[in-house]
Parts: C-alpha cells; sequence; structure tokens
C-alpha cells in the first residue's frame, strides 16, 4: 500500500522535527499579555495616587474643614469644597430626576410599544446620542438651551413663584440667564439617556416572551405587564444602570463647565449658577499653582472617592445580574 | 344562573382606573422617545445650521487666527487632534488587545483577572478629568510644559478599557471548540490565540478599536492639562503643547470674537460628523460576524 | 434471540477483527477527576495498531473523557486532571515531562461540530504543517494536496483553496478538519462522535473515509449511533457510568456481549 509505507518513511524525520515551537515565545506571549493586564490595574492606582500626592497639602492645611467650608478665595487661600461638592451632587441628582423616567420610558417603547420596523433606527439615534462629545451638549445648553430655557422657563416661573414659601426660594432665579445647576442637570440628564435606556432595554429583552405572553393572556395591559413583570425582573440591573449613569453626571466636565455658571456661591435656588469638582478643576487648573492647585487636587480625590463608590455599587449590581 | 349575568361584570373588568395608566404609560413612553429624538434633531440641527457656515477651503488650510483677528481656519487643530488620537489608540491597541486577552484566555478562572476586569470596567467609566489630572502629575509636571506626547497618553488610558472590554467579550464568543481544534494540532496557546482565536473574534476587536477611536476623538477635559493648546501651525512638536479640536472649540466656543466662534462650530461639525460616522461604521462592521 | 437484532450481519461481516496486530495504546487503571467529580473510574484498555475501537455508552458515560485522556486535551481546563497510564508506544503520555504540542502531533482529534480556522481552506491545512515544519512552498503544496485527497475532498476544493474553509458545507468541513489532522502526520486519530451534526449523506462520506484511514491510522472513535459503530469499527468499548463493561471485538460485542448492561445498551433497552 503506497500510502502507508509513504507516511512510514516521512513519520521518522517528522518525529526529529518535532521539537515544536519554542516554548519561550509561549511564555513571553503570557507574560506580555498579563503585564498588559495588570497595567490597567497600575493606571488604576496611578490616578489615586497622583492626586492624592497632590491633593495632600490641602487637606494637610485645611483638615476636615476642606469638607465643610463654602470658602474659596485665591486671594487669601482659604479654601472648602463644601460649593463644588453640592453643586456636583445637585446636578448629578436632578440629571437623575430628569433621565430616569425619559431613560425607562424609552426602554418600554423600544420593546414594548414600537412598531418592529421602527425599532432598530430609533434605537440606533438614541445610541448616537451617547457617542455625541460632550462639549457638544455643552454648547448646545449654552447657545440653544439656556436661552430658551431662560425665556419660557425660568423668568415665567420666577414671576410666578416670587414670594412663595420654600418653592419661592427654590425656583427663584435671581438673574435669569438660563445657566445654573437646574440647566446641568437637564444638559446630564440628556447624556446620560441613552445609557440607562439602551441597558434597561438589553435588559427588558431578556426577560422570555413567554413571561410577557403569559401575563398579557390573563387581560393585563401594557402598564400592568410592565408595572408588575418586566420592572420586578430587570429592576436590579436597571438599578445598576441608572448608578452608571450617576457616576456619568458626576464626573462629566466640559457639558457641565459651559452650563453651570461657574460661580461659588451658595445658594438655595436650582435656578442659580454654582460649581461642580470637575467644572472647578476645568476651569482653574491652568492658572493654578501652589494651595490653590492642591485644593484642586483635593476636589479631584473627592470626586474619586464620590464616583468610585457609585461605581462599583453599579458594577456590582449589573454583575450579579450577568452571572445569575 | 343565565349567561346576561354572569357575563355583565366582565365588562367592567378593566376598570377605569387600569385603563388611563395605560394609556399615561404609552403616551409618556412614546413622548419620552419623542424627545429623546428632538434632542437629537436640535443638536445635529444646530451644528449644520452653525457649522456649515464656517466650511471654507481656509478651515482646512489656515491655522488659528489671533483674538480678534478675522480669517484663518482650524488646520493646526485638525492636524494636532489627527495626531493625538492616532498616538493614543496606538499605545492603547496593543496594551488593550494584550490585556483583553489575557482576560479572555489565560484569566479565566484566577482571582486577579477577576479584580482587573472589575476595575477596568470602573476604569471605563470613571471621569476623564481625573485621568487628565494623573497624566499631568505623571508627565506634564516632571518634563516642565505640556506635551503633545501627555495628550496622547491620556486619550490611550481614555480608550485602554473599551478595547479590553470588547476584545474580552469578543474573545468569549469564539467557541471553546476551536481553541480545542488548534490545541488538538499541537499548537501552543499563544499560536492558537494569534491565529485562530484572533481571527475568528476579529471583526468584534476592530469594532473595539473603532469604538474607543470614536470615545476619544472628542475627549475635552484630559486634553485641557495635557496637550492643551497651540496656535501657531505646525505644531507637530510633540514635546510642546499641541493644537487639537475639543479643546480649540472650548477656547473658541467661550471668547468673545465672533470669528473665533464660527470656527468653533466649525470644529463643532467636523468631530461630531467624524465621530458619529466612526459609530456608525463600528456597527456596521460587527453586524457580517452576528449573522454568520 | 440474537442480542444484536437490529444490526444486520452483512454489515458486521465486513469489520471482522484482525488478529495479531500490535497494542498501539495501552490504558492502565486510568482515573479521570472534574474536580472532585470522579469521571473515569480505573480504565484498563488496548487499542489496537490500524484498527478502529468505538465507544460505547449513555451519554455522560465517560466516553468522551476517556478520549481526551489521548490528547490529554483536558489540561486545557485546569480543574480536570487524569491519573494512572495510557501507554502510547510504551511511553506513557500523562506523564508531566511529555510535551503536549508534540503529543498532540501524533495523537490528531477531530471534533462534534467541524472546526474550521477562520482562514482560507489550503491555509487550515497548512496550519498544523507550518506548526512544526518550515517547507518550501512547493512542498507544501504538496502535502497540502496529499491530505485533501485523504481525506477525499479534494476533488470538491481544488479550484478555491484560497476561499474561507467557513464557507463550505458542513460535511465539507469536517473532511476538512479530517484533512487538517491528516496532513500533520499522525499515528493515532481521536473522532468525537463526528458526523452527530451531519445530515446521513455526509455522515456516509466520513464514514467511507474513516474506514479508508484504518489503513494508515490507528482510529479511536466515540459514537452515539450503535449502527455506526457495527459498520466501521473492530473493536468496540462499552462504557456506562464512568467505567468500562465490555471489551472486545465488536463482532462478538454485538452478537453475543457477556454482560447484561451490554447487551441491554446495544438492544436499546436504555440509553
Amino acid at each position: 500500500m503506497p500510502a502507508l509505507t509513504q507516511s512510514i518513511a516521512l513519520s521518522e524525520p517528522r518525529a526529529a522535527a518535532r521539537k515544536g515551537p519554542s516554548r519561550g515565545l509561549d511564555a513571553t506571549f503570557r507574560t506580555i499579555s498579563f503585564g498588559a493586564a495588570l497595567l490597567v490595574l497600575l493606571v488604576l492606582a496611578g490616578i489615586l495616587g497622583s492626586i492624592i500626592y497632590g491633593g495632600w497639602p490641602a487637606f494637610r492645611e485645611f483638615g476636615f474643614g476642606f469638607l465643610t467650608s463654602s470658602a474659596w478665595n485665591i486671594g487669601t487661600e482659604q479654601y472648602g469644597a463644601l460649593v463644588a461638592v453640592i453643586g456636583t451632587v445637585a446636578s448629578a441628582l436632578l440629571a437623575l430626576l430628569i433621565g430616569v423616567p425619559v431613560s425607562l420610558g424609552i426602554a418600554v417603547f423600544l420593546t414594548q410599544l414600537c412598531p418592529g420596523w421602527a425599532r432598530k433606527p430609533v434605537a440606533m439615534t438614541i445610541e448616537l446620542l451617547a457617542a455625541v462629545p460632550s462639549i457638544i451638549y455643552g454648547m448646545w445648553g449654552l447657545f440653544v438651551f439656556a436661552p430658551l430655557f431662560a425665556r419660557f422657563v425660568q423668568i415665567p416661573v420666577s414671576n410666578l413663584v416670587e414670594g412663595m414659601p420654600v418653592i419661592g426660594t427654590i425656583l427663584y432665579a435671581r438673574v435669569p440667564s438660563g445657566v445654573g445647576v437646574f440647566t446641568a442637570g437637564i444638559i446630564l440628564a440628556i447624556m446620560i439617556v441613552p445609557f440607562i435606556a439602551s441597558i434597561a432595554r438589553d435588559m427588558l429583552d431578556q426577560i422570555p416572551t413567554v413571561l410577557r405572553e403569559s401575563a398579557y393572556g390573563i387581560g393585563c395591559t401594557t402598564w400592568e405587564v410592565v408595572r408588575h413583570v418586566l420592572v420586578p425582573q430587570a429592576a436590579v440591573s436597571i438599578i445598576g444602570a441608572i448608578m452608571l449613569g450617576l457616576g456619568r453626571a458626576l464626573g462629566e466636565t466640559m457639558a457641565v463647565t459651559f452650563v453651570i455658571g461657574n460661580a461659588n456661591r451658595l445658594s438655595a435656588s436650582i435656578f442659580d449658577p454654582s460649581s461642580t469638582i470637575a467644572s472647578r478643576i476645568a476651569n482653574e487648573f491652568n492658572e493654578a499653582d501652589g494651595m490653590q492647585l492642591n485644593a484642586l487636587m483635593a476636589l479631584g480625590c473627592i470626586l474619586f472617592v464620590i464616583t468610585f463608590i457609585v461605581l462599583i455599587i453599579a458594577r456590582l449590581l449589573t454583575r450579579r445580574v450577568r452571572a445569575a | 344562573m343565565d349567561a346576561a349575568t354572569t357575563l355583565a361584570p366582565l365588562a367592567g373588568r378593566v376598570r377605569r382606573g387600569r385603563r388611563v395608566a395605560d394609556r399615561t404609560l404609552r403616551i409618556g413612553c412614546t413622548l419620552a422617545t419623542v424627545i429623546g429624538a428632538v434632542v437629537l434633531g436640535s443638536i445635529l440641527l444646530m451644528l449644520i445650521v452653525q457649522g456649515l457656515r464656517g466650511f471654507t477651503p481656509a478651515l482646512f488650510t489656515q491655522p488659528t487666527p489671533g483674538p480678534g483677528s478675522e480669517g484663518g481656519g482650524i488646520a493646526n487643530a485638525i492636524l494636532g487632534s489627527l495626531v493625538l488620537t492616532a498616538i493614543g489608540i496606538a499605545v492603547a491597541t496593543p496594551v488593550g488587545v494584550m490585556a483583553g486577552t489575557y482576560l479572555a484566555e489565560y484569566g479565566r478562572t484566577s482571582r486577579l483577572a477577576d479584580v482587573i476586569r472589575f476595575l477596568n470596567d470602573i476604569l471605563l467609566s470613571a471621569p476623564s478629568i481625573l485621568i487628565g489630572l494623573f497624566v499631568y502629575t505623571l508627565m506634564v509636571r516632571p518634563m516642565g510644559s505640556y506635551s503633545g506626547w501627555a495628550g496622547g497618553v491620556a486619550l490611550a488610558i481614555i480608550a485602554v478599557p473599551v478595547i479590553v472590554r470588547t476584545t474580552e467579550d469578543m474573545l468569549r464568543l469564539v467557541p471553546g471548540q476551536l481553541r480545542e481544534a488548534g490545541a488538538a494540532l499541537g499548537a501552543p496557546p499563544s499560536v492558537v490565540i494569534t491565529s485562530v482565536t484572533w481571527r475568528a473574534a476579529s471583526a468584534g476587536i476592530v469594532t473595539g478599536i473603532i469604538l474607543a477611536l470614536a470615545r476619544i476623538a472628542g475627549e475635552t477635559a484630559p486634553l485641557l492639562f495635557t496637550a492643551l493648546n497651540n496656535n501657531s501651525w505646525f505644531s507637530a512638536n510633540l514635546m510642546g503643547g499641541v493644537a487639537n479640536l475639543p479643546v480649540m472649540i472650548y477656547q473658541f466656543a467661550l471668547s468673545p470674537y465672533p470669528n473665533w466662534q464660527g470656527l468653533a462650530w466649525a470644529g463643532a461639525l467636523l468631530i461630531t460628523a467624524t465621530i458619529l460616522a466612526l459609530s456608525i461604521v463600528a456597527r456596521l462592521v460587527i453586524k457580517p460576524q452576528r449573522s454568520r | 434471540m440474537n442480542a444484536a437484532s437490529a444490526i444486520s450481519t452483512v454489515e458486521l461481516s465486513r469489520n471482522k477483527a484482525e488478529a495479531g496486530r500490535a497494542v498501539r495504546i495501552a490504558v492502565k487503571d486510568l482515573n479521570f477527576y472534574y474536580g472532585s467529580f470522579h469521571g473515569l473510574k480505573g480504565i484498563d484498555l488496548d487499542f489496537h495498531d490500524r484498527q478502529v475501537t468505538a465507544l460505547i455508552g449513555p451519554s455522560g458515560c465517560g466516553k468522551s473523557t476517556l478520549l481526551r485522556c489521548f490528547n490529554r486535551i483536558y489540561s486545557l481546563y485546569p480543574e480536570q486532571r487524569a491519573e494512572g497510564q495510557i501507554l502510547l508506544d510504551g511511553k506513557n503520555i500523562l506523564d508531566s515531562s511529555v510535551d503536549l504540542n508534540e503529543l498532540r502531533s501524533r495523537v490528531g482529534m477531530v471534533f462534534q461540530k467541524p472546526t474550521p480556522f477562520p482562514m482560507s481552506i489550503y491555509d487550515n491545512v497548512a496550519f498544523g504543517l507550518r506548526l512544526y515544519e518550515r517547507l518550501p512552498r512547493s512542498e507544501l503544496d504538496g502535502r497540502v494536496e496529499e491530505a485533501l485527497r485523504k481525506a477525499a475532498l479534494w476533488d470538491e476544493v481544488k479550484d478555491k483553496l484560497k476561499q474561507p474553509g467557513t464557507g463550505l458545507s458542513g460535511g465539507q468541513q469536517q473532511r476538512l478538519c479530517i484533512a487538517r489532522t491528516v496532513a500533520q502526520g499522525p499515528e493515532v486519530i481521536l473522532f468525537d462522535e463526528p458526523t452527530s451534526a451531519l445530515d446521513p449523506i455526509s455522515t456516509g462520506r466520513i464514514e467511507e473515509l474513516i474506514e479508508q484511514l484504518r489503513d494508515e491510522f490507528t482510529i479511536a472513535i466515540v459514537t452515539h449511533n450503535m449502527q455506526q459503530a457495527a459498520r466501521i469499527s473492530q473493536f468496540t468499548a462499552f462504557m456506562y457510568l464512568g467505567e468500562l463493561i465490555e471489551f472486545g471485538p465488536t463482532e462478538r460485542m454485538f452478537m453475543n456481549p457477556t454482560q447484561r448492561r451490554t447487551q441491554d445498551y446495544i438492544t436499546g433497552r436504555f440509553g
């Protein structure tokens, strides 16, 4: 049998050649990939390390008072984080308040109400919103939205509520310029909607159709199916998505810098200008030196801590679902 | 009991409250989607109306003009952005792909890999301004000046987690039997990975790189403290500040000079169109793989 | 009643075990663990040179696990381990000093689902060759052709060698995988249910091919299909719950099984 003899004849030199590719190459490849993965860890440690290093003098100088002081005086070198922290948290919470219902609405619309042919284009449109750079949102907010907002919302509302208790303070704009915490909240809301909506949509899509159909089968309305069947099923991961959105809103810089007004002033009105941590760093960092620079780095530390707590919670929530 | 009495309550089963709730939900959800679409439409409209005015040949051939002066273009910012983004992607691609490969191929069961995977997800949504502060401390301060290299590294740090994540996800979609088949031929892991698994996942990995590109092309905050800006023409000297579109847009848009503002709009249109095009391309790249 | 009433004696008669063939693989007291799960229990089994040995048994009986020991492909998964001895030409392949890549180039494997690599037909076949030998182009071309001919695929693909292997039909893909394995010149080929994802016509071609390959290679095949085992194998091993119940020439196994469980399985009483 020719094939047989041939193979036997060949197998001798072949066995000799079969030393194979060098093991060194394999080990090198593995080491390089491991090193690359470690780099991710190092970068995160580096970020934390560098801002702690930079912010340390400010923490040492002002101590715990840095967190509770609303001072930001370059002349007297007195710095406190309170205004920026409140501005950051307030604008991010406003963003959630506005953005979450809209995101969930979009997710429900896309998965339950939208006719099949329109699903893809509409979903794509919403997802493209996520790709638009934040600086564009800032420009849109400052040049398009703020004037309209000042004219059609701030001025009428301020006139209406003037002199009223509580809401007369919260919703009164001293200078109705259209910029301020509330505007920042709205712009942030627009920016986080695509994130939350697309995760929520994925989650709703993953719920087995059988479950939905059996709920409709016993006569549920769409509202009841959403409220009692879909939302409870997807709740944990939707909350995770919301936290992820919150993390983004807290750390967003450019869009907020355009529309928040950059004032270091504690005001009870959400229509008034203020600052966030990120906007203050963006505004002042390049001209800062000495203690101001340290104070800005210290603000960065606070932002790091706040956002990382939020992001860790978000990832734990979204991950638990992924594993299940 | 006759049929009429048993059926009577049925008519009232769908109570008014339920109908109202249902209708509210339907209207509310539709409205939310319409708002989303209107906002996107409004942004695009604004960019096109304001930006197209500035689209002249000079935009691509002239450097940025001085404060208050007329004419000029954004050619140096376009060039700078291309260079910075290219550095960012060139650094981030090997690191991201290798790290993603480690997580998907070697680190499936290791605890350290779990930690890295988790931290990478966090880095993915970390505030980009903090990355700017990090690179400032790491490079700008020791080197004594803003530099293009620092800007490129800052962008790379933003791009890496995106690439790590997509690379890992896409490699995990490659069926295990393909790896076994490679190993069964006597190929060592590195050969199986480079010539079988990477190839099988190539469309997805490329998509991840394009998405990372789209992400860093518009990043502004980390460039403020790293590459900053430079009004002079050939700013390709990477040891100094480098002009770039996002920082140019930021500074010019907030300036009091109409000429500068006009250039900012033109730059904004250019950068948004590029990014949206990249995002759409990324979607198209991944499609054929899914249908296969 | 004949135990193998379902199997025609015509099919069996072609496959008489040839006496006096050397033992190629000797399994001695093999135990296998998935973590803490004891997957194979004290297996002792011989595989004869240039004969087809079929491993049959109900799902989860360990037949695939046993097959995966012969090229130690299980070692891709850290929680899996084998204890005991598997002697390939007298040398224990479970020994830690064995070069796995070399072992796998001597013991080829074809999987349940076709696994063409995402590259051209030519590169698929050349993949294994390039790993171990630096061949001039002309010789490589010859070896690729030889392998494709042995896998009975050459005539179908000779005009489209540059096209992707994933574009072939399922049966062709499986023969491509066989060609890829054959190209390396292994001594043993392992088939893990190679036809379970294929239509009957493709299945028939693969079976014919295995019969031809027997002239040259020692073959072990896992199959769910008893007719298939009867048609193509000279020896059959019946496994159940991780144990080897009975082993012998296929003809005897199907005509006169000595174990009750073998008889029950072959006649379709369980499984």
